[in-house]
């Protein structure tokens, strides 16, 4: 009897160390009764719960935790995975010409009332936005819409092999030097392979057929009608995600509950038991709750990152965010835009801008700005933080994702270094671009600059002046504006800086009429590093191109094109034929690249589960679970 | 009485319509449209196909009068806006641009944002409005009037200091600053979950949302934001009041009163209070409508699903279905507060005859 008590009380003192050492994340927490996530939105509330016709960030937020991809991503690499969690395709190749790509779907996918994926649950969607009857974003995917328009995508075709093989015919149209597209000898267009093509896939949702099928037939616009549609029938719901069943009140809150039927679940169940998303006027009140405890995770802004750090009682993880905030000049002339192509796809003479037309004038405007001291440095002991992002952001070279080119992992670098701040140099290339101070008051004028020499010679003795835009409401790039102002000011040059309200920006910006700009991009993942959407000859579309800099390389196109019909798309040889599209940039300077913030995402103290990668925060969100 | 609200009725209909067209003009000729917002960004619709298709649906290309004559009287007779398409038998098929009665039928449009009827969205804002009106005009009034009759009867003195002085920080005083302060005192540092915005206990009513919640059993939500919405009429209301009764105190008849003997407190608050309100009962009505439309900072802060935050968010995207429904209900209410002024005009002085 002794015996056995002495062994019951080192029994339970074990017990006892055991449940004091493992951590709060391996206790099992039954599912389903994790608790609440609640995550913040600062916007407005999602347009819909239909991923076809999603147009939004929040939109999107919503529905992708109810529906699968057709090709999921890497959770690490955040690039297409064979078989990855969330996703239908198990495996693909490509034919000999690299435009034709089988699909193989997984068999073990059931929607949550029991029915099967299958393809014709891809094949429904591709058919509602070929349709060109919804309002879907992703028409642009498409090479041509059943009215006939030509919308220019890369996906020509998608059908159905059988129920669990999909062939998709994808690439870019070859066309001839006068830009007109080139077919074979059966009046078929002939098309050039086209390695970013696979993430147009995912532009395509996967829905219940069955469902969508019952609900709208072919009457694909009546989705447009009945944005909150949730598929559900007489077997219940039809969902794949660690989510489901949305309920929303406008203005306040969208809850989705836990689906335990998902199998895909990183963890083996859902632990969680409802995830809610709820409004926030904006980023102080929003950080304020979270520490007030009301928020399960938020991304904390780069002026409040400090101050949390030095808390300490909060987890966190930090990275360089995936998108960047430049300052962009318009380089053609601004009293009389123009789109980069004529109707015949000839390049069209857009005249030059009378400042930055000239690339010295941008170098030197490049070597002018300290964007060390905007990004500044963080509190060390008693030497309190300096800069506009107190130390939390990172100097960036060129169009690149910051935090993908720091880790190698998707682009490599392109070996080239942000400009230095140096005034001297700064100066000199002024002068030397025929920007001189000749009266001596501390503004430079023109002195035989390029656009007196070349356009109008009635331009020479104007003063260096410009106006500098950016949106009203953004702290920083606010205090960025001001910063620039100043600091080009030593050189003697005169910066109308104007902070103006968003509507009014995007009409200057697209309408090609601005001098310079500071806003920011955040890049999508997987990142695309040929980015012609900003910098090529078709985006160059007063009114709603973005390329609204209007800038023009013929080698970057051309660079750009090898990449993207690359035959193989083996990745390090794409690779260096982007890194010499960055070189062009770089050299070009159609921005001046100013910085990438530091990303912070908190969670609080007693979130167990959390385990975030770098842009991938919520990968494992069905292990998540709180306290309450 | 009858035949002068009437009237005013009749007299409103060519002010709202020429409200409606000004609002119009002027919302369509502000920069940036709500397709370019909208598609901003899509930097992989390099052909803004996207862009085209949103002025397609909604008719952004047409001349402003034409956008507006369609708010008014719909499309659906417009036959020259029809397209057609191949389907997928080969055949022509009519296909119908998003189509719309007319505000004129009941139909405010759909909103470009969400996609949804504008006045659904309006509609199930207003509750959450009057609620948080209602409160904070009550306020302003039961607390402001009563502060400036008390201000008056004891004018120069240490009462009549210090609500003047309190009137002078409530009008200087910023709403938005104020209330984020409230936010931060009450409901971060003193941790009082009701006083960090919001209607309700979101997560405990996550499935049935804050409008099922009885308003009694969520009466401490509205505190904070009632208080900010209301200081500034407590504000203007005591120092209106307090002028108006000093104006009143010096009338012949409160002199008339005192001689026939009557007590303090009766010729204070039976004569002169009742007819100090008559100035107060022309601001009445403005500060309805004001109450409703000028609490866009305060349902923001507070995260209150308001309608003025829906307008301030709809001018913002340039939703004009949204923007119009909202200057519509607006113009309406102006309308109504000025009639109810009217009424209490004639309530609270008996010689008005319209």
């Amino acid at each position: 009897m002794k015996q056995f008590s002495k062994l019951l009380l080192l029994g339970m003192i074990v017990a006892a160390l055991v449940a004091i050492v493992v951590p709060v994340g391996a206790q099992d927490v039954p599912a389903g009764e994790g608790g609440t996530i609640i995550e913040s939105n600062i916007g407005d509330d999602p347009a819909t719960f239909n991923p076809i016709i999603g147009n939004d960030t929040v939109s999107d937020a919503v529905s992708s935790w109810m529906y699968p991809n057709i090709i999921a991503l890497d959770d690490v690499t955040l690039v297409e995975a064979p078989g990855a969690p969330g996703g239908l395709a198990e495996s693909w190749e490509y034919d000999e010409t690299g435009t034709v790509l089988t699909l193989h779907i997984r068999q073990d996918m059931f929607w949550s009332d029991g029915e099967q994926i299958t393809a014709d649950d891809y094949i429904w969607a591709y058919n509602a936005i070929k349709s060109g009857q919804t309002t879907s974003p992703r028409t642009a995917q498409l090479y041509q819409l059943d009215d006939g328009t030509v919308t220019d995508g890369t996906i020509h075709s998608i059908t159905k092999i059988d129920d669990f093989t999909i062939e998709v015919v994808l690439g870019t149209v070859d066309r001839d030097e006068e830009g007109n597209p080139i077919t074979d000898d059966d009046g078929n267009l002939v098309l050039l392979p086209n390695c970013a093509a696979l993430s147009d896939l995912n532009s395509i949702a996967v829905v219940p057929e069955h469902i969508y099928a019952a609900a709208f037939g072919m009457d694909y616009a009546g989705m447009d009608a009945d944005p909150y549609f949730v598929p559900e029938g007489e077997n219940g719901l039809a969902t794949f995600g660690v989510f489901t069943d949305p309920f929303i009140e406008f203005g306040v809150q969208v809850s989705l509950l836990a689906n335990q039927d998902y199998i895909d679940a990183i963890s083996g169940q859902v632990t969680p038991g409802e995830w809610l998303m709820q409004n926030v006027e904006d980023q102080t009140v929003e950080y304020e709750r979270f520490l007030a405890g009301d928020f399960t995770t938020i991304g904390v802004s780069a002026d409040n990152q400090n101050a949390l750090r030095a808390d300490g009682s909060f987890q966190t993880i930090e990275y360089p965010s995936n998108g960047y905030t430049y300052m962009g000049f318009n380089l053609a002339d601004p009293s009389n835009p123009q789109p980069g192509r004529d109707e015949d796809g000839n390049l069209v003479d857009q005249g030059i801008h009378p400042i930055f037309g000239d690339l010295l004038v941008r170098q030197a405007i490049a070597h002018a700005i300290d964007v060390r001291s905007i990004i500044g440095s963080r509190p060390d002991g008693d030497n309190p933080a300096t800069g506009i992002l107190e130390g939390n952001g990172y100097l960036i070279a060129t169009h690149n994702h910051p935090g993908l080119s720091s880790t190698d992992d998707e682009l490599a670098d392109a070996g080239v270094e942000p400009y230095a701040f140096d005034l001297e140099l700064a100066a000199s290339l002024l002068e030397e671009a025929g920007w001189v101070d000749i009266d001596d008051d501390g503004i430079r004028e023109c002195q035989g600059c390029l656009y007196a020499t070349e356009v109008d010679a009635s331009f020479e003795g104007s003063e260096f002046e410009f106006e500098l835009l950016t949106n009203a409401g953004n702290n920083i790039r606010e205090a960025t504006g001001e910063t620039i102002r100043a600091q080009l000011a030593e050189i003697g040059i005169v910066v109308d800086f104007q902070a103006i309200e968003f509507g009014t920006l995007v009409d200057e910006l697209v309408g090609q009429e601005f001098d310079a700009i500071i806003i920011g991009w955040r890049l999508g993942l997987p990142f695309n590093a040929g980015a012609k959407g900003l910098f090529g000859v078709g985006a160059d579309i007063p009114g709603s191109g973005f390329n609204f800099t209007s800038y023009q390389n013929a080698d970057y196109e051309r660079l750009v094109d090898e990449g993207d019909a690359l035959a193989g798309c083996d990745p390090d040889a794409r690779d260096a034929l982007y890194v010499q599209t960055q070189i062009a940039l770089w050299e070009d300077l159609p921005y001046v690249w100013l910085f990438a913030t530091n990303t912070m995402i908190a969670a609080q103290p007693d979130l167990a589960g959390w385990d975030p990668l770098p842009y991938n925060t919520q990968w494992n969100i069905d292990a998540w679970s709180t306290s309450d | 009485m009858t035949r002068h609200i009437f009237r005013r009725i009749i007299q409103s209909i060519p002010t709202i319509f020429g409200v409606t067209i000004l609002s119009y003009l002027i919302m369509t000729a502000a920069p940036g449209g709500p397709a370019a917002l909208l598609t901003f960004g899509n930097i992989d619709d390099e052909n803004n196909i996207q862009r085209q298709q949103i002025e397609e649906r909604y008719g952004l290309n047409d001349p402003w009068i034409m956008q507006y004559v369609t708010w008014v009287a719909g499309n659906d007779w417009q036959v020259w806006k029809n397209r057609t398409i191949i389907n997928e038998d080969g055949e022509e098929e009519l296909v119908f641009r998003h189509t719309t009665q007319g505000v004129i039928r009941g139909d405010f449009g759909e909103s470009f944002r969400q996609r949804r009827p504008a006045l659904d969205i309006i509609l199930e804002r207003v509750p959450a409005t009057l609620e948080l009106g209602i409160a904070s005009l009550l306020v302003a009034l039961l607390v402001g009037i009563p502060i400036g009759i008390v201000a008056a009867i004891w004018h120069g003195g240490i009462f009549d200091n210090t609500s003047r002085i309190l009137a002078v920080v409530g009008n200087a005083i910023p709403n938005f600053w104020f209330g984020l302060m409230l936010i931060l005192f009450v409901g971060v540092f003193l941790d009082q979950p009701w006083a960090r915005g919001n209607r309700c206990d979101l997560s405990a009513n996550s499935r049935t949302g804050c409008g099922s919640v009885p308003i009694y059993q969520r009466m401490e939500y509205l505190l904070l934001p009632t208080f900010v919405l209301a200081y500034g009429g407590i504000a203007n209301f005591s120092r209106f009041m307090r002028t108006s009764m000093l104006d009143t105190v010096s009338s012949d008849f409160i002199r008339t009163a005192y001689a026939k003997g009557l007590r303090n407190r009766t010729v204070w608050w039976r004569h002169a209070a009742r007819n100090s309100l008559i100035p107060i009962a022309t601001f009445l009505g403005p500060a309805i409508v004001g109450v409703i439309g000028g609490s866009a900072i305060t349902e923001a802060i507070f995260t209150w699903p308001g309608l003025g935050r829906v307008f301030v968010e709809s001018i913002s995207s340039r939703d004009y279905p949204v923007v119009m429904a909202s200057v519509l209900i607006a113009s309406l209410l102006t309308v109504v507060g000025y009639i109810i002024s009217d009424i209490l005009y004639a309530v609270f002085d008996p010689r008005i005859r319209f």
